[in-house]
């Protein structure tokens, strides 16, 4: 995806939205920094094998409704899939993303 | 579709929310040629309806036949679209109607952006998804939902870690961190309240005890989770993921009630239950489900035979009272239940793992705290006479749908007709009475 420079309004329309939120707040860091790592471990427990949701909650000591929810938002963006059932329970695999170029490009 | 006008725009009519009753009312208006201004608070026309699985007593597609109403209105030249707007108050003077709106900012300049979505992909902050019923996940700048109306990406400030990667891969320049709030005021000869419903609090009987499960779910919730694009992409309990094995649907759960301030009937539970607890035995064919009611009130036309079909597939009726729901480790959920049936042993205690509260319909906006119209006792606003079934207390300003009332689709359809119609006629005799001086 290509990444463009912030011109120096867009800045200072990016400063003002801050100071209008009231900065960010540390419990918003907080937030962010956990979402990027619950993601990143998942992501990694995936790469090794296919999981269900307590699975998963169980490998990473995180509450189930927290690893079901992650999993919906990967799902939704494209990074995992559903790849069959046990127990009960829809089991998921990271999906393989071919970064090869594809033939005659 | 415009979303760019100011104070000196002055439609015919204004049209409250862009529900289905909203929607009707303004397509049956601007194809009599009148200028229609539609103002809806959300990021998206459609209400209600648009977030539907399936409907009853058809089980037609919720979304095929809401988007091309959404469409036909976004598209028709007499009809204008703001969205992300309020309407805040009106006040009424000279037979002119001033309504006063509060735009709220979308931090995307909507003539600029192409609903390409880059900006959602490359986000990298997401939020319980509040169109999946908070179930899903989306990120903080992102296209409301995949056939919202407008196609135009919205940030939500209160999520956003003002990163800038947005404005970044934007492609057209589109993102405007510094929009405001706005306010404006549009003068128009009538007006149309359409602002629908919601439901009352999932909490509102402690003896269930929502609060202490994730599987005590709302309609609304099990509508997204039977939807073919729903959060999960099939039925699993919110809790865990588990493919639930045995649903209850407790009825009565928000209405028919003094206690909590809803004595009337929501009128639809009934009829919506039935067809959720077919949708998910088609769904999960080895699933047990069962509907406790006080009494089924299947009234419309087809409806009756919708219930009978629904006891042939093998769907349980059991009638009685759910007294108390205690969630107990491991997940399942006690249900403590009078059968009214049950001569021998009217008292028992059922096991489920997921249960669905037919939570009761209030109104979805109170006019009458801002504005000449009055709601009556209920709180939904009220009509003048039995004749005139979508006339307020106000001149010139008229309602339809489920902001008179709990109903179903076919009524709140039939009823935006009738609204318009009203509107319209008191248009044209008013233009009338003027040429004539
Ligand atoms: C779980 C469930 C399932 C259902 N299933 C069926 C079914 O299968 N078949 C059937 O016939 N019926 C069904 N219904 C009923 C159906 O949803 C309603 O009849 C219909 O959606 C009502 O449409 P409406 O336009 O009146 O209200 P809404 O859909 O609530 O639309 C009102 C709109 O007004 C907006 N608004 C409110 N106040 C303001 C304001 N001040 N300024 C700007 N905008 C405002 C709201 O944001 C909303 O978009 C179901 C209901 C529920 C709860």
């Amino acid at each position: 995806m290509a990444m463009k420079t912030l011109t120096a309004e867009q800045k200072k329309a990016l400063a003002t939205l801050r100071e209008r939120l009231g900065g960010i707040s540390e419990e918003k860091r907080q937030a962010q920094r956990h979402l990027v790592a619950a993601r990143k471990s998942i992501q990694k427990f995936l790469q090794a094998q296919q999981a269900t949701v307590p699975q998963l909650a169980q490998a990473l000591g995180m509450p189930a409704d927290e690893a079901l929810w992650h999993v919906t938002g990967m799902r939704k963006y494209g990074k995992v899939t559903e790849v069959g059932e046990e127990d009960d329970y829809p089991l998921y695999a990271l999906v393989e993303i071919d970064d090869k170029p594809a033939a005659g490009h | 579709m415009n979303t760019q006008i100011d104070s000196s725009f002055t439609p015919d009519a204004l049209v409250v929310g862009g529900g289905i009753a909203g929607l009707q009312s303004a397509l049956d208006l601007a194809d009599q040629g009148l200028k229609v201004l539609v103002v809806e608070r959300q990021a998206s026309i459609g209400g209600h309806m648009i977030a539907l699985s399936k409907v009853f007593p058809t089980l037609d597609c919720a979304s095929c036949i809401t988007t091309p109403k959404m469409s036909a209105a976004a598209h028709h030249e007499n009809i204008t679209i703001l969205t992300s707007t309020e309407v805040e108050a009106i006040e009424s003077a000279g037979g002119v109607h001033h309504v006063k709106l509060l735009q709220k900012p979308t931090y995307v300049n909507f003539d600029k952006c192409i609903g390409c979505r880059l900006c959602e992909y490359a986000c990298d902050t997401e939020y319980p998804d509040p169109f999946e019923e908070g179930l899903g996940a989306v990120k903080a700048i992102a296209v409301p939902f995949t056939n919202a109306i407008p196609q135009k990406a919205v940030l939500n400030a209160e999520h956003c870690s003002t990163c800038g990667t947005c404005a970044r891969v934007c492609p057209t320049d589109a993102i405007e961190f510094d929009q405001q709030p706005r306010r404006l005021t549009i003068a128009t000869d009538a007006v149309i309240v359409a602002s629908g419903f919601k439901l009352n609090s999932i909490t509102v009987k402690p003896q269930y005890n929502a609060q202490r499960s994730q599987d005590i779910i709302s309609p609304l919730t099990l509508e997204r989770l039977l939807a073919p694009h729903g959060p999960y992409g099939r039925v699993l309990r919110p809790s865990d993921g588990k493919i639930p094995g045995s649903i209850a649907f407790v009825q009565c759960a928000g209405s028919r009630d003094e206690s909590i301030g809803v004595p009337y009937c929501s009128r639809v539970c009934c009829m919506y239950s039935i067809k959720q607890a077919m949708l998910l035995s088609g769904a999960l064919p080895l699933a047990d489900i069962t509907i406790y009611y006080m009494d089924i009130r299947a009234f419309g036309k087809g409806y009756e035979q919708f219930f009978q079909n629904a006891k042939a597939m093998g769907i349980n009726f059991v009638r009685g009272k759910v007294a108390r729901i205690d969630p107990l480790d491991g997940g399942d959920l006690s249900l403590h239940v009078e059968n009214t049936e049950e001569a021998e042993n009217p008292i028992a205690e059922r096991r489920h793992d997921l249960v669905v509260l037919a939570q009761g319909m209030i109104p979805g906006w109170n006019p009458a705290a801002a504005t000449p119209v009055a709601c009556a006792a209920d709180g939904f606003v009220a009509t003048t006479s039995l004749t005139a079934p979508t006339a307020t207390v106000a001149p010139g300003i008229f309602v339809a749908g489920t902001a008179a009332g709990p109903k179903d689709i076919v009524d709140t359809i039939a009823e935006a007709g009738a609204a318009a119609m009203q509107a319209s006629q008191y248009l044209f005799q008013k233009r009338a009475e003027a040429l004539v001086g």
